[in-house]
């Protein structure tokens, strides 16, 4: 065996030592230690949902068990002044529902243009050192409290860009709708940028290869590829801007009013949920605190049901490609 | 200190590059020059093995002998089987959920199927280098001890030497000594799949399981490799699927062939490559498909 | 700007402008969301920059006095809640993700368990997080009403680390306390000896007297009498873990429900973080005889931490910049007299402050609102810096 006695490896007789082997009963145990710490782990968020579920069901079911009050009355009436009156008072949730649409319409016309197109221009024309700016604006702005935004919108939307326009409340919905816009667009923008992205290369280059221009390409070919994840974008934006709160509380005023009028104060869902708490008159067991429930139970149905929907839309367009 | 190896054994190294080394003796020439050789023991029995993916029939009704301390290829077209099988020999395909399988494979008294078997001490014994060199972000020495500081219960000493041992006998021990605590990424790939067979040799394995370890390689780190596997054998059992024909009739003793989850022929590689006994074998062989 | 070079030539140069006008459009809207950020800066900073110094940073919230007010303890109860609810989220999230991603259960049941989970998970996020300020309240503050809630000038049901004294006033004009025992009254009227202890930590005994002219005349001696009937009145010493359930209106409280708010995100980004791990380094640690806990434990974890860290720093930002929930468990607070001694204790927050101070009739407390911003502003942009480096570096440290 002469070739292998001059290798660097030490040939035949260069043999490992031997060590006590750690029985692999501790190793197993571990493992199955820790498998239940991480169901358990799992669980919460389970029961997060679980939770939320239960407690707005329970909750609610104590609202409408209160006297004189049903659910389609809840459902259908268009006055609304719980905790304002002492005994009787109106329950119908049109009031602080139609001022969460109208916020959330007045956002959605600013966010889903400027999102979509940010994430066309990021995804198709941006130079590298645009790039480098526009992403990072959009990921500060995405990551502003939005408190913040709603101190934006009082401060400085409706006295600066509003008061000259017209007779705009102090607290007004427009001015509200703009501030939900703003910290929606960089949520439409990365999202959708995502679906523009995930858009194979091939269909790119078949388009070009057709002698398409850069315009064509993107509006005739990579756009409606990626619909659906355009799609689930806009989706998740909506349910993001219905369940927005801070913005409303501070911009959107503290009267629930029912009108198409974008000028005065609407009190949505949520702002209403947060001036509650504000009063601190929240006491276990009166209407004003299970109203707080009832309110909050069709917002989670809302929201839920929208995310839901932007989610399954997501995945479709996740197989799609994947 | 006994169990410190022993290192004065080390001959004076010497740099060889695997392509200048005069050729190896072949397998005949080397049961010649030892013949204790030729008593070939079993290693591993494989019977009526059929190994399933879902419904998918991957592997059909193997049986097949490993000898002990000898290089067995695998070889066949893309798709075959051979790394499904290569995995139920240390039963890596219990971290696919659709693998399943029936059958035997015997190692010694041990049966690797049985769902009873501990997978933590057969892969100790039964170790594995993948297609693609692996090695863990970490640094050469701990990507080394990870085995040992698994499986023994070793003192920092120890481990120290078992590391130098084991990237000596991979022979990377020379090029990397210097550099021993920093990151394995940083090797090329030959030297990180050499690492990657140090790191299996450091448990002490009494089979080795190669799924095409030269693959990803360039032909000097092949040759590399080729003549570790070749120096290898003289302790370990080795199995090894390669697409090169080359490779197998360079470093293998048996060869086995296979087609759609069957084996065609197995036989000694010599044998086989010379003279097949199947038509199959010898348009497989000779590169007329595949 | 590309060049199309297979145009048709004849309506190239029309369809060419087209295009580079649409870009230019694309151009000037995008940067649209720069021109925003910046006027909200600008704003905020010209509304609040003179307002920055120590003693604002330092101070207390006052009431009607804008200039004197300062986010001391809101800073201190941001970071206090912020550290909390990030050891409870992040640990539990990442063991979500690990099971989510490394443990693909054989059994049926696990199975479903998995992928119900997944699904929750992104509809987690989706979740406005006023309702989770409400669940906080239900859960946190309430306990489901399971047990009687806690209200002013009752004994609170289930509590450790108090001690209940009463306290009295001797007739030698000194304050002494005695333990409380099986007494609840807020209130109660001496009517027999008590061992007390003096400011000092002397433990005596203290003699009742019918009237003053029984007690010695000596102003030391005077010390250990007190007039039978006179009130003694309830006092709580808590200690720092001091606790008690329901958690009441707590920074605890607080903590907790802001933990559920960012778990869906420190969840998300940490699969991320695992998923970006080769696979082929799992298999080389199964095929090590590595148990599937210890391939997480010793090579996937450590592959992934800089993600995860990522991660969960980004998450810690969105914590402390969420006032909805806040809000809802822990009440609008803007300041407290006697600071934070334990974790039952009421704290003020920076955006919630910023939110009070914001909606104020007071105009003043706009300007105050304003530097708060500032501040809350910085420290985000710390936390994401930080998390930009810890990735950096260990990017370096792995290539
Ligand atoms: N995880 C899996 N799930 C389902 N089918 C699989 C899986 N892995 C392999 N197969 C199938 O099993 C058959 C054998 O695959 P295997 O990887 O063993 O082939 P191979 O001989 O190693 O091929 P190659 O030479 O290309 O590596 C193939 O048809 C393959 O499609
Ligand atoms: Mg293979």
């Amino acid at each position: 065996m002469s070739s292998s006695s001059v290798s660097e490896t030490g040939g035949p007789n260069f043999v490992r030592p031997n060590f006590p082997v750690k029985s692999s009963a501790r190793s197993h145990r571990n493992q199955a230690i820790m498998v239940s710490l991480l169901i358990g782990c799992a669980l919460v968020t389970l029961g997060t949902t679980v939770g939320i579920i239960y407690m707005l069901i329970k909750e609610s079911m104590g609202f409408f068990a209160g006297d004189d009050i049903n659910l389609w009355e809840f459902l259908t009436g268009t006055k609304w002044s719980v905790g304002r009156t002492q005994g009787k008072f109106d329950y119908g949730i049109w009031p602080l529902l139609s001022g969460t649409l109208r916020i959330t319409a007045i956002a959605m016309i600013l966010a889903l243009p400027l999102g979509l197109v940010t994430a066309i221009y990021l995804s198709e024309y941006a130079p590298k050192s645009v790039r480098a700016i526009l992403k990072p604006t959009l990921e500060i702005l995405a990551g502003i409290p939005t408190v913040v935004l709603g101190f934006f919108a009082v401060k400085f939307i409706t006295p600066n860009l509003l008061a000259p326009l017209g007779e705009f409340k102090t607290f007004n919905a427009t001015a509200a709708g703009i501030a939900v816009g703003i910290l929606c667009i960089p949520l439409v923008a990365s999202l959708a940028e995502d679906a523009l992205r995930a858009v194979p290369r091939t269909l790119r280059e078949g388009a070009y290869g057709l002698g398409s221009t850069k315009l064509e390409t993107t509006l005739k070919v990579i756009v409606p590829a990626a619909l659906s994840g355009i799609i689930s974008a806009f989706l998740l934006a909506v349910a993001r801007a219905i369940g927005e709160t801070m913005v409303v509380a501070l911009a959107a005023g503290s009267s629930p009013t029912f009108t198409m009028d974008p000028r005065g104060p609407s009190q949505t869902m949520t702002g209403f949920i947060v001036h509650t708490f504000q009063s601190e008159s929240v006491v276990p067991g009166t209407p004003g605190y299970y109203s707080i429930y009832a309110v909050a139970a069709l917002l989670f149905l809302i929201t839920f049901g929208i995310t839901l929907i932007g989610q399954i839309v997501r995945m479709r367009y996740r197989e799609e490609y994947n | 200190m006994k169990d410190e190896p022993k290192m004065d054994n080390v001959a004076t190294p010497k740099k060889t590059h695997g392509m200048l080394k005069p050729k190896r003796p072949t397998l005949s020439q080397r049961n010649d020059a030892s013949p204790e050789k030729n008593e070939q023991k079993l290693a591993i029995r494989l019977e009526d093995f059929n190994a399933y993916y879902g419904e998918f029939q991957a592997i059909k009704n193997i049986n097949l002998d490993i000898m002990a301390r000898q290089v067995t290829a695998f070889i066949g077209p893309s798709g075959c089987g051979k790394s499904t099988l290569l995995k139920w020999i240390n039963r890596m395909n219990d971290i696919v959920p659709s693998a399943w399988a029936k059958g035997s494979i015997r190692m010694g008294d041990l049966e690797i199927l049985k769902k009873q078997t501990d997978v933590v001490s057969l892969r100790r014994r039964v170790g594995m280098v993948f297609q693609k060199p692996n090695p863990f972000p970490k640094s050469i020495f701990d990507n080394v001890a990870f085995g040992p500081r698994l499986h023994f219960k070793i003192g920092k000493q120890d481990l120290a030497a078992l590391v130098e041992w084991s990237l000596r006998k991979a022979a990377v021990w020379d090029e990397v000594k210097d550099r021993l605590h920093k990151s394995a990424l940083g090797l090329s790939g030959g030297q990180q799949q050499r690492l990657c067979i140090a790191r299996a040799i450091a448990t002490g394995p009494e089979v080795l399981l190669m799924d095409e370890p030269c693959s990803a390689l360039d032909p000097a780190s092949t040759a590399r490799v080729e003549d570790l596997v070749y120096e290898l054998r003289e302790q370990y059992t080795i199995v090894m699927v390669t697409h090169n024909m080359q490779q197998a009739s360079r470093c293998s003793d048996r060869t086995a062939f296979f087609f759609e989850g069957e084996i065609v022929e197995e036989g000694e590689t010599e044998q086989l490559f010379t003279r097949p006994k199947h038509q199959k074998t010898e348009d497989y062989v000779s590169g007329k498909f595949g | 700007m590309a060049n199309d070079y297979y145009s048709n030539p004849k309506k190239e140069s029309g369809r060419k402008l087209k295009s580079n006008v649409f870009a230019m459009v694309c151009l000037v809207i995008s940067s649209l969301a720069v021109v925003i950020l910046i006027t909200l800066l600008a704003t905020i900073f010209i509304s609040g920059g003179s307002w920055l110094n120590w003693e604002f940073l330092s101070g207390v919230h006052k009431e009607d006095n804008p200039e004197g007010s300062g986010i001391g303890q809101a800073v201190l109860g941001s970071a206090l809640i912020c550290l909390l609810c990030a050891s409870v989220a992040i640990p539990i999230g990442i063991g979500t993700a690990i099971f989510l991603e490394e443990f693909q259960p054989r059994n049926k049941i696990l199975r479903s368990l998995h992928g119900l989970v997944q699904l929750n998970i992104s509809n987690l996020a989706g979740v406005p997080s006023i309702v989770y300020g409400i669940l906080g309240l239900t859960t946190f503050v309430y306990l489901f009403n399971l047990v009687p809630s806690i209200q002013v000038n009752k004994p609170i049901p289930w509590e450790v680390g108090a001690t209940h004294f009463y306290q009295t006033k001797t007739l030698g004009r000194t304050f002494v306390k005695f333990p409380a025992g099986d007494r609840e009254e807020t209130s109660i009227k001496l009517t027999q000896n008590e061992m007390c202890v003096d400011a000092d930590g002397n433990t005596f005994e203290l003699k009742l007297v019918d009237k003053r002219s029984e007690a010695p005349k000596d102003p030391e001696l005077k010390k250990g009498y007190a007039l039978r009937g006179r009130s003694a009145s309830r006092l709580t010493e808590r200690s720092p873990w001091y606790f008690h359930l329901p958690l009441g209106k707590s920074l605890l409280s607080a903590a907790l429900t802001l933990a559920l708010v960012i778990l869906p995100i420190v969840i998300i980004s940490s699969q991320e973080a695992i998923r970006a791990v080769p696979r082929s380094i799992r298999e080389a640690a199964f095929g090590m005889g590595a148990t599937r806990w210890q391939v997480v434990r010793k090579t996937v974890l450590p592959a992934a931490t800089p993600g995860i860290m990522t991660g969960a720093i980004l998450s810690m930002s969105r914590a402390i910049g969420e006032a909805a929930p806040v809000l809802a468990v822990m009440g609008g607070v803007l300041g407290t007299t006697s600071g934070i001694k334990s974790l039952m204790d009421q704290t003020p927050v920076l955006p919630v402050t910023i939110y009070r101070w914001a909606g104020d009739e007071n105009a003043g407390f706009e300007n105050a609102s304003s530097a708060a911003i500032i501040v809350l502003l910085g420290v985000l942009l710390i936390m994401n810096s930080i998390a930009i480096l810890l990735r950096n570096r260990y990017e370096k440290k792995l290539s």
